[in-house]
């Protein structure tokens, strides 16, 4: 039995290899997802343990909690010489840390989109520097002097005794290079630039003059780290803490681990998605395998296989399948990663690389999901194989069982119910509470659910839609639009190569000549639909003629679709309810803001911005966190006095003064989900230690802002975290009378010294925050295209079975006159029309969808609903261009049959 | 008013010195060895001969569906062989019908719909006359509207015969057309190849086994091992079956 079933499997090697597809790429998410962030993680760790290579103990502020991308508060410099009397420590010196951030020679900022630009102070003494190694030079000794790493002098050519400029806390100054470092054998740490300074210098760069960030202990070689901690700690005041290296280390590497946790899970539900579609896929390659070999298994029922012989067969070849599929999907994987890696990248969030580890774990989840999903989609056509009579053996008659039209529309009906019912107790938290699963999980098996339902549903409405589509100037349009788009597409490739450059030009033709290939092919398949009807009539004719395998099919493709539609409307109703909020609630005429995910620039700006006479109110902004109840929550720290003038955050009860006095803001869905009201206390876990803060006001309007406003001094006596010393906007307001000429030209003058941040008035600052949605969206989608991909990968496959079954019919066509291009014509839109029927399913779920969700999250700031209806509608086009792709290969092997042997079959 | 093709004495499809191989060096298999026939207008031949004598395969290579190896086969005055695939296909489309032994009809389109399909295929107009006295005569006027798998085997055979007539071809091709059939089917079919032969002027080509169904033919070329073996004018059942006899098929 078992070699019965290899022998068939492997008869049919493309249908192996195009089932095995769809499974494999979705694997290979799964797995690209798990070693893209281990790869992460293993470089984080690396850098961690370079950092305290050689280090016993570190003293440093007791904190409250431990912060995102925290540095402890400063302490007090004398404790250092308690700390050296303490018996055991061999050495001990104090360093600062802080924020620096390098320009190169064109005076631009290096600023990496992820890791930190690191500034700190030179350790003196040999035995403290873990593996930091001197590659040429040597330390910083006067005020003047800088030491940079590796990495930074090679990749923008500077070299001992260069004189660049570096921007601290201070305003940028410039430094000669004295010395250039690496670290063991990396250049860098984990891709962060570093500016090393000597102590006194760091210091005052750092405003933590006569203060340390952190103390570093080395033991003598008869005790242990753990030992001389517990007799530093004996002596040091009760805000400090003396941890063992060791123990540090593993805080660091965990915090890092739970920020990367929502990157995995983010990346792990488009993974999902992924393997859905290919459940989809594989369900329907295997209905079709078992109706095709209807009369061989007859055959062995005829000759005394049991029914479970049967259920084996199939499900053994599933395993066949999942097995080469899951091992070829987790290879794939190394590649996925690295697209991920160029995604994050063109999104700005560049990872630092190292070697890419495949973990146990990597290679146990890929196989069980590429296993589980294969073998879970091959048992309902398993079962109905095993009914399979032996009479089917002698006649070729459909007996296949399938659920009759009413069972489908009562279980469609009862999956739809179900899934909307998901939706909503995820959307409408507290309405209705259905145990343990958080909201996400809930909308996500919601939507998984409405999507079968549809898929179950959708048979019906194959027949009405393949009528419309099948109309001739239907068909007209949708062959020129998309050829138009693909043509389009591919001049847009050429010019943008010839605008890049004459090397560029060279890579983009070859580019182009793909989208312009499949665009001629749309072309021409349009302008045919006049002069040779037969062929799209027998395209939509062989459309509708399997509905159920017509609309599983095109729900793969509906699930992908639905998905980008889904992410239009939302990305265009942020973009438009953020745009709505700063044409309302902006009152300055600029803002200045940094280019970057973290940092910001010196307070200095803000102040040389307000001795201008032009200039009529400043309010510098900056970003601290805080911990609530375990929850680590996000402030702003702003002048409560100027804020008033730049900023209009519609304050419905207190006021901006009463801030003044060290009370919070608080955005007014915030207090009505925590259940705060003015003039109630919350507790405000600080690194400092817990505070019981008063709510002096609730405003209604987030902008510009974080969900907690606070007054700047109240923010620098107790927020901390990595460069929340630095403003990371700052609105300006100019005087009246003033024209905006005059104005901008003062603000930009002041902006001058500060390279890193860009003015921009209310236009320009709400482009800039468009442009930020945009990136966003584009990410996700690049991530959905590989749902898309695999739903052609299951059109393809589909069209190549069908194609199989008609073998005859194509050979008979053929024979009283049907040419090779009509053939190609006919699969071609056969291809289209079910692309499509799964396009405009996909659009009218994800608009639902969509507009639900948006609906949903109106309190929390999305106030406009909009609909992107033209790039909505685009989809559809893009759908037909997905069929045409799809088509591109069955079709031309339909036309290539030669018609004695596709006559002679059977 | 019925539409009739006179009579010519013009060739419709011939062949000279048509070889066809199969296979290359020591496994190849000669399937025609030096065929030299002709086809006169508006008559109904039958080709006989045994299993493996190389009929279908002279059938396919005079119908443009496979190439010589050497040699060449004419429809009328034009040599197939010098055709590209898409001039073979329109060939084929304008000038030559088709009647199979089975899966002759395309599942999803209705009888009427099979019957036009190569004018459907060519997007031309048919001729309405012409198409009704077809179906009358072949009585399948009333079950037009039905798809090939509500139609008896007999009546599938009378939609491909009536649809290899319907174009006006130059030349109809069948290949064992009642070889599926029950005798009174078959019987019916091939009465109304004679008369489509004698009352109007078309000219059919049938490859067959069946000394009945051979006999409905105006002459018989018999084929053996590739060659023409022999040929007879005006068979009768009775004479067909005494010369199989002779070659021992």
């Amino acid at each position: 039995m078992l070699r019965a079933t290899l022998k068939s499997a492997l008869g049919h090697r493309l249908r192996l290899v195009l089932t095995a597809m769809s499974v494999m790429m979705g694997v290979a998410f799964v797995a690209g997802t798990f070693i893209f962030t281990d790869t992460i993680d293993k470089t984080f760790d690396e850098l961690f343990a370079d950092v305290y290579a050689g280090q016993d103990v570190i003293v440093q502020s007791e904190t409250g909690y431990d912060v995102s991308l925290g540095i402890p508060p400063p302490f007090n410099a004398g404790v250092i010489e308690t700390v050296r009397g303490v018996p055991g420590v061999v050495a001990a010196e104090g360093s600062v840390s802080g924020f620096a951030v390098i320009y190169d020679e064109a005076g631009k900022a290096i600023v990496p989109t992820g890791p930190p630009t690191l500034g700190g102070s030179w350790v003196e003494d040999d035995r403290l520097v873990g593996n930091t190694e001197m590659r040429e030079g040597r330390g910083p000794t006067a005020s003047d002097e800088v030491v940079i790493d590796a990495r930074t002098a090679t990749a923008h050519d500077l070299v001992l005794g260069d004189v660049v400029e570096v921007q601290t806390l201070m305003k940028v100054a410039t430094y000669r290079v004295v010395g250039i470092i690496g670290f063991g054998e990396a250049d860098n740490l984990g891709g962060a630039t570093m500016a090393l300074f000597d102590l006194d210098t760091a210091q005052r760069l750092f405003g933590m003059e006569g203060e340390y960030s952190s103390i570093t202990v080395v033991a003598d070689s008869g005790t242990t780290p753990e030992v001389l901690t517990r007799r530093i700690q004996a002596v040091l005041p009760d805000t400090l803490e003396a941890v063992t290296a060791t123990d540090e280390l593993a805080a660091q590497t965990q915090s890092m681990q739970e920020s990367l946790g929502f990157l995995q899970t983010a990346l792990l539900v488009f993974a999902a998605v992924a393997v859905f579609v290919g459940s989809f896929i594989i369900q329907n390659t295997f209905r079709i395998i078992v109706r095709q070999r209807q009369r061989e298994l007859g055959l062995m029922r005829a000759v005394g296989a049991t029914g479970s012989q049967i259920i084996w067969m199939v499900v053994i070849e599933a395993l066949l399948v999942g097995l080469v599929a899951s091992l070829l999907g987790i290879l794939l994987g190394f590649g996925i990663a690295g697209g991920l890696t160029v995604i994050m990248d063109a999104a700005g969030f560049s990872m630092p690389s190292t070697s890419a580890p495949l973990a146990l774990r990597t290679i146990v989840v890929g196989l069980a999901v590429g296993l589980l999903v294969t073998v879970a989609a091959a048992v309902v056509p398993a079962v109905r194989a095993s009914r399979i009579p032996p009479v089917a053996a002698l006649h070729d008659m459909d007996v296949t069982l399938r659920m009759s039209d009413r069972a489908r529309a009562i279980i469609g009906g009862i999956l739809l119910a179900a899934g909307v019912g998901f939706m909503v107790s995820g959307l409408l938290e507290g309405l209705i509470d259905i145990g343990p699963l958080n909201q996400l999980t809930r909308v996500g098996i919601g939507a998984a659910l409405v999507f079968l339902a549809v898929s179950l549903l959708s048979s019906n409405v194959v027949k009405p839609a393949a009528a419309v589509l099948g109309h001739r100037s239907v068909l007209t349009a949708v062959g020129v639009l998309s050829g138009l788009a693909l043509v389009g597409t591919g001049v847009g490739l050429v010019v943008y190569g010839a605008s890049s450059g004459v090397g560029a030009v060279a890579y983009m033709i070859p580019l182009a000549l793909i989208p312009l290939a499949v665009g001629g092919l749309a072309l021409y398949l349009g302008l045919t639909v006049v002069r040779d009807r037969f062929s799209p009539a027998l395209a939509v004719q062989n459309a509708v003629r399997k509905p159920r395998r017509t609309a599983t099919t095109a729900s793969a493709l509906m699930i992908g679709l639905a998905l980008v539609t889904f992410c239009f409307i939302l990305g265009d109703s942020i973009k438009a309810s953020a745009g709505q909020a700063i044409d309302e609630g902006l009152r300055a005429d600029y803002v200045l803001s940094v280019n970057a995910f973290v940092g910001g620039f010196s307070p200095q700006l803000a102040d040389d911005l307000t001795q201008q006479p032009e200039i009529a109110a400043v309010t510098a902004m900056r970003i601290g966190y805080w911990d609530l109840d375990g929850r680590e929550q996000i402030a702003t720290g702003l002048d409560p006095v100027t804020a008033d003038q730049t900023l209009f955050l519609d304050i419905q009860q207190g006021d901006f003064g009463a801030l003044a006095d060290g009370g919070v803001l608080v955005l007014d869905t915030v207090a009505e989900e925590e259940g705060w009201t003015l003039g109630d206390e919350i507790p405000m876990g600080f690194a400092r230690g817990l505070q019981q803060v008063e709510i002096v006001g609730i405003f209604a309007k987030q902008n510009l802002v974080q969900p907690y406003v606070v007054s700047l001094d109240f923010f620098e006596q107790n927020m901390s975290g990595y460069g929340s010393d630095l403003d990371y906007a700052v609105a300006v307001k100019a005087a009246d009378g003033v024209s905006p000429e005059v104005s901008r030209a003062v603000v930009e003058a002041a902006a001058a010294d500060y390279p890193n941040a860009t003015v921009r008035d209310q236009a320009e600052y709400r482009a800039a925050q468009e442009d930020q949605a945009n990136t966003m969206l584009a990410l996700f989608n690049a991530l959905l295209v590989l749902a898309v991909i695999i739903a052609i990968f299951g059109i393809t496959n589909t069209l190549a079975l069908s194609i199989y079954e008609r073998t005859h019919e194509i050979g008979l066509l053929r024979a009283v006159g049907m040419s090779r291009s009509q053939v190609v014509r006919a699969v071609s839109w056969e291809a289209i029309v079910v692309a499509i029927i799964g396009a405009v399913l996909g659009i009218v779920v994800g608009t639902v969808f969509g507009v639900v969700v948006a609906v949903a999250m109106a309190s929390q700031g999305l106030t406009v609903l909009s609909i992107p209806v033209l790039q909505i509608g685009a989809l559809v086009v893009f759908g037909a261009i997905a069929g045409l792709i799809a088509a591109l290969f069955p079709a031309r092997r339909a036309s290539r049959l030669r018609i004695l042997d596709a006559i002679a079959y059977e | 008013m019925v539409t009739t093709v006179p009579r010519t004495d013009l060739t419709a499809a011939r062949m000279t010195a048509g070889v066809k191989r199969y296979g290359q060096g020591d496994t190849a298999v000669t399937a025609l060895d030096g065929i030299d026939v002709s086809f006169e207008s508006g008559r109904f031949t039958a080709i006989m001969g045994p299993s493996g004598s190389g009929k279908s395969t002279l059938l396919h290579c005079l119908a443009g569906l496979d190439v010589l190896t050497s040699g060449s086969a004419y429809i009328g005055e034009v040599e197939l062989g010098s055709l590209s695939d898409k001039d073979l296909t329109l060939l084929r489309r304008e000038k030559v019908g088709f009647v199979f032994q089975a899966f002759n009809l395309i599942p999803t389109l209705s009888a009427k719909e099979n019957v036009l399909l190569p004018l459907l295929i060519a997007g031309a107009a048919h001729d309405a006359a012409w198409f009704g006295e077809v179906v009358g005569i072949l009585g399948i006027e009333n079950r037009l509207s039905h798809r090939p798998n509500e139609l008896s085997g007999g009546e599938q055979q009378r939609v491909a015969a009536a649809r290899a007539l319907v174009s006006h071809p130059a030349i109809v091709f069948a290949d064992e057309p009642s070889g599926n059939l029950d005798s009174r089917s078959a019987a019916e079919l091939l009465a109304f190849m004679r008369r489509a032969a004698s009352d109007y002027g078309q000219t059919i080509v049938m490859v067959t086994h069946d000394p009945v169904a051979a006999a409905y033919a105006d002459r018989i070329v018999f084929l053996g091992d590739g060659r023409i073996v022999d040929e007879m004018a005006n068979p009768t059942t009775e004479a067909v079956i005494d010369r199989m006899k002779q070659f021992g098929g």
